[in-house]
């Protein structure tokens, strides 16, 4: 048991060793471990051998320079000649020596390795000496306590599911934090003042400076950019300019709404476009399958807030069907935004489904599957649908991004009072704090909505999950 | 039996049977659209002029559907369709009077038994110059014309007899592969006619040129073949034309229509009912909504390849060098763009417009930003793929530069994916456009653009639903027209299609 631990501790690490990113954050976890080891690392190395090695053949290969050097100018001049380069000879002399002494190097570091692992002696390095300390049982022991961070890294290491979700996870923080850093950046360079805007135009200065001390617009830029930063990660954004109302609760309150309506639509476009999308796929060409991509396209086409205008006009106005507004609470008055919103959606679905499915229809495996006597529908639902979703399921993560940002415009014929339409409200001032808040934490969601389809992929793919192990 | 095998199969990969049978669908849905907005429910009257279109649409689409019977008749029996056949394509072509595009592009292609892509450049080229006529014309009925009204439809209507003769003449005299030598003279007063913004005019001339002069036989047949694809899908085709009509339009209204009209207040005239003189009424203003939609084109083209083309040339600059060089390169770009990624493009230009202001140039630098990652990741996919191929290896064993090697091997090789996205994105452009107008965050609201229109029209929506419901149209018809030219270019570049 203890062997295999130190063996897959010391098969990670050895891995880890092997990038710069992981080399640096092994020994930042391991700290007081190496600092430790390193002191005794230090005052046990006894001998030189690989320093004395090098120096030797190096004297030894003092002779081979010269070759080396009319070797690589007899090659380079015969390069120049055949492309018809004009090249002075100082030239070549020079890049010719270049090349030889690269070569010297390498060779005399190859001759010395050579020699001594003739000798029974191995290159003596901190990585080296750290890897025979983790054989013995006793070590393990002792070192558990200072190494405690660094052994729980290598473990979360060692398997490649957990270490693939912790390097999506770390990406995710880093685009989160960049989208943060842009948006800032964006409102701040703005040439409007919102002070200003505000207060009006017959402010005072003083009035002006009073504002921007208490919205904190006079620090520099980057202690707004830290506070920023910070307030978005700690829920605290502080009060929205105009009406200084707490943006965080604001956005709070704003958010669910947005959310059910734009999952009401995924939910929708999931339940009528993969029907369509099969249906279209096994009988390519024809009439039906024409129409439906005829119908997507249009889908595609339809600017949201047109659609909503008609719906409004035909089902309110005309019909008297529906509310032409969004009242919480009133499920009736949800259909029209939910199926707006989810047109487009719904329409690319169906096209990938269809596009998806009739490339997989034509691979090897599903002739395989018809030649040994499959049915054609238990070819459909066996082998080619549940394969033909893994694209879809990416497009959906993807689209499902463009459709809270483009809620914005459904909520605004609606008159729903999501983050969409808070944000479109706020941006007139500019409301530094609100439209910042709102697009970062739309930005966050949609991150973690497609870190969680990568996540569930890595588990259900197995091409991903083969990709995984070998790397 | 065999020769009814053969027959069958002539049905199967004929192309112009499908398009026949598109045909008479479109034309029964026009119609049917004719026939419900001709009738009000709610009063009971009957608008006479559009039961009238329901009824040139409907006896349009039974005639196709005529013609259509009798080609499959041919097919089978004969396996061609038989010259009579192809006679009622000149009884076809009087469709032409009710606006029906789609069954006189049909008939055209059923009159003429050889296809060049010269004939249908040449016949797509006059129907566009005619719409244009026939557009510009509605302007008769108004109080008043511009002042260079009457020399413009002159010049055009002159330009469109031109177009004619040069329709006959390349229908009789230019061959798969070659046209004779005295065309090039034609061919570059065609060219020069591709002034009123009519790109198959252009096309029609470089291609009369290439036949005329050149004899490079494998890079005409490369172009017959290339434009043959693209023109088989009768959508993509129809889209190609809607678009370049739109251009035309936007080049031509500056002298055929009065923008006085699009952008002055007329108390007089307020919020009118369609009629003759506003064939789309008026807005509250008093402006005609006609004129407004169609110098809307010009802005909803000019901002949709503007903002189509920008990101594409810095993306694709970004994903080239991504993909073409090391890990550590690739990983800095595509990482710093998954930021931008994440931010949706509507919100992330609801952010810059917030921070600098609404008006056009803005507008396209905020919807540029958004889809630089888009193509970037297109292009950075393309180029890892083409820089495996062996040329590529053997430019780099003679010795070329880098800089040779992406600018001559690898940028012209993966360009094809490019144009696709590049179409097909034009489309969510023009829609991301309206839809910031609409919510007063795009085009300033004095200029006419569709957005602007709309957002005029939504507040009347009660009363005057003309206002909103035109505007739309012209948009979904745009996006739709930039689609399906996508969806066809897909198809015929493709290599994976072939």
């Amino acid at each position: 048991m203890k062997l295999g631990v130190s063996a897959l501790l010391k098969r990670t690490f050895l891995e880890a060793h092997g990038r710069a990113m992981y080399r640096f954050l092994l020994y930042l976890t391991g700290l007081p471990l190496h600092l430790l080891v390193y002191l005794f690392y230090l005052l046990k190395r006894k001998d030189r051998t690989y320093a004395a090695m090098m120096a030797e053949v190096e004297w030894e290969l003092a002779d081979d320079r010269i070759n080396y050097v009319k070797e690589y100018e007899g090659q380079l001049l015969r390069k120049a000649e055949f492309f018809e380069e004009k090249r002075s000879r100082e030239e070549i002399h020079r890049e010719a020596v270049k090349l030889a002494e690269a070569r010297l190097k390498e060779e005399a570091a190859r001759r010395a390795d050579e020699r001594l692992t003739q000798n029974g002696v191995r290159k003596e390095t901190y990585a080296a000496y750290f890897l025979s300390l983790l054989d013995r049982p006793l070590f393990l022991v002792a070192s558990i306590l200072p190494g405690i961070v660094m052994y729980c890294w290598l473990f979360l290491m060692s398997n490649p599911f957990l270490k693939y979700i912790m390097e999506r996870l770390v990406q995710s923080v880093f685009v989160i934090i960049g989208v943060g850093i842009l948006v800032f950046s964006i409102l701040y360079i703005s040439p409007f003042d919102p002070a200003s805007n505000i207060l009006g135009e017959s402010a005072t200065k003083e009035q002006i400076a009073a504002f921007n001390r208490i919205h904190g617009l006079d620090l520099p830029y980057l202690h707004q950019l830290w506070n920023a930063l910070r307030g978005i990660v700690t829920f605290d954004l502080g009060s929205s300019f105009a009406g200084s109302e707490d943006v965080a609760s604001s956005i709070k309150n704003k958010f669910p709404v947005t959310f059910t309506i734009a999952m009401f639509s995924v939910v929708m476009a999931i339940v009528i476009a993969i029907p369509v999308g099969i249906l279209s796929a096994t009988r390519p060409n024809s009439f039906l399958d024409t129409t439906f991509m005829f119908i997507a396209l249009i889908g595609l086409s339809i600017p949201n807030f047109w659609q909503g205008l008609i719906f409004i006009l035909n089902f309110s106005i005309k019909l008297n069907w529906l509310p032409a507004t969004y009242s919480p609470g009133n499920v009736w008055s949800m259909i029209m935004p939910v199926i707006v919103l989810g047109t487009g959606l719904t329409a690319s679905i169906a096209r990938m489904m269809r596009s998806s499915l009739l490339e997989i229809i034509h691979e090897d495996y599903i002739i395989t599957a018809r030649a040994k006597g499959l049915s054609k529908s238990q070819m459909l639902w066996k082998h080619a649908v549940g394969n033909a979703m893994i694209p879809v399921i990416t497009v959906i993560g993807l689209m499902f991004g463009g459709m809270l940002g483009g809620a914005a415009v459904t909520e605004k014929v609606f008159n729903i009072k999501g983050i969409g339409s808070y944000i479109v409200d706020k941006q007139f001032i500019p409301d530094i704090p609100a439209i910042m808040g709102g697009v970062v934490y739309i930005a966050i969601t949609i991150s973690l909505v497609n870190l969680l389809i990568d996540i569930l992929y890595a588990f259900l793919d197995p091409r991903i999950r083969s990709k995984m192990k070998q790397s | 039996m065999e020769e009814k095998l053969k027959n069958r199969h002539a049905l199967a990969v004929s192309r112009e049977y499908p398009q026949a049978n598109f045909t008479w669908i479109i034309s029964l849905i026009l119609s049917l659209i004719f026939l419900g907005n001709s009738f009000s429910f709610k009063t009971g009257d009957m608008n006479m002029v559009l039961f009238a279109f329901f009824i040139a649409y409907l006896t349009t689409a039974l005639f196709q559907f005529f013609i259509a019977w009798r080609m499959k008749h041919d097919l089978l029996g004969h396996g061609e369709i038989r010259k009579g056949t192809r006679r009622l394509g000149y009884v076809q072509l009087i469709s032409l009077a009710t606006g029906n595009v789609f069954a006189a592009a049909f008939a055209f292609n059923i009159i003429n038994k050889r296809k060049t892509p010269e004939y249908t450049f040449a016949v797509y080229m006059f129907l566009t110059q005619l719409f244009v006529i026939a557009i510009s014309a509605m302007n008769i009925f108004k109080p008043y014309v511009t002042d260079t009204f009457p020399v413009a439809m002159a010049v055009l209507l002159g330009i469109a007899l031109f177009h004619v003769a040069v329709l006959i003449i390349v229908a009789k005299s230019v061959k798969e592969v070659e046209a004779p030598r005295s065309l090039g003279v034609v061919a570059v007063i065609v060219l020069l006619t591709a002034v009123t913004g009519n790109i198959f005019a252009l096309l029609l001339g470089w291609s009369l040129l290439l036949k005329s002069m050149s004899n490079d036989r494998s890079r005409i047949m490369k172009w017959n073949v290339m434009w043959e694809k693209i023109t088989r899908n009768s959508m993509a085709a129809m889209g190609m034309f809607f678009i370049i009509l739109m251009l035309t339009i936007s080049v031509v209204s500056r002298f055929t229509f009065d923008y006085d009209l699009a952008v002055a207040n007329d108390y007089g005239n307020i919020l009118q009912q369609p009629s003759l003189a506003y064939p789309f009424g008026t807005d509250n203003f008093g402006r005609d909504v006609f004129s407004r939609i169609v110098f809307g084109a010009r802005i909803s083209l000019i901002v949709g390849f503007a903002s189509t083309v920008i990101p594409a040339v810095i993306g694709g600059f970004l994903g080239g060098i991504a993909g073409y060089y090391s890990t550590r390169t690739d990983n800095v770009i595509m990482r710093l763009l998954d930021i931008l990624y994440a931010i949706p493009g509507i919100l992330l230009a609801i952010a810059i417009i917030a921070a600098f202001g609404a008006n056009t140039m803005n507008l396209i630098i905020a919807l540029s930003v958004g889809s630089i990652p888009t193509y970037a990741r297109t292009m950075r996919a393309n180029v890892l793929m083409v820089s495996n191929y062996d040329f590529v290896d053997s430019a780099r064993a003679l010795g070329t530069s880098d800089m040779s090697i992406i600018f001559k091997q690898v940028v012209p090789n993966s360009m094809a994916p490019m144009i696709v996205k590049s179409t097909l994105t034009i489309g969510g452009a023009v829609i991301a456009t309206s839809s910031l107008s609409y919510l007063g965050l795009g085009v300033e609201p004095h200029i006419p653009e569709w957005g602007n229109i709309l957002r005029v029209g939504s507040t009347y929506l009660e009363s005057h639903s003309y206002l909103a419901v035109f505007p739309g149209l012209a948009i979904i018809l745009l996006v739709l027209s930039f689609n399906f030219l996508g969806d066809g270019l897909r198809d015929a570049l493709d290599p994976r299609l072939d």
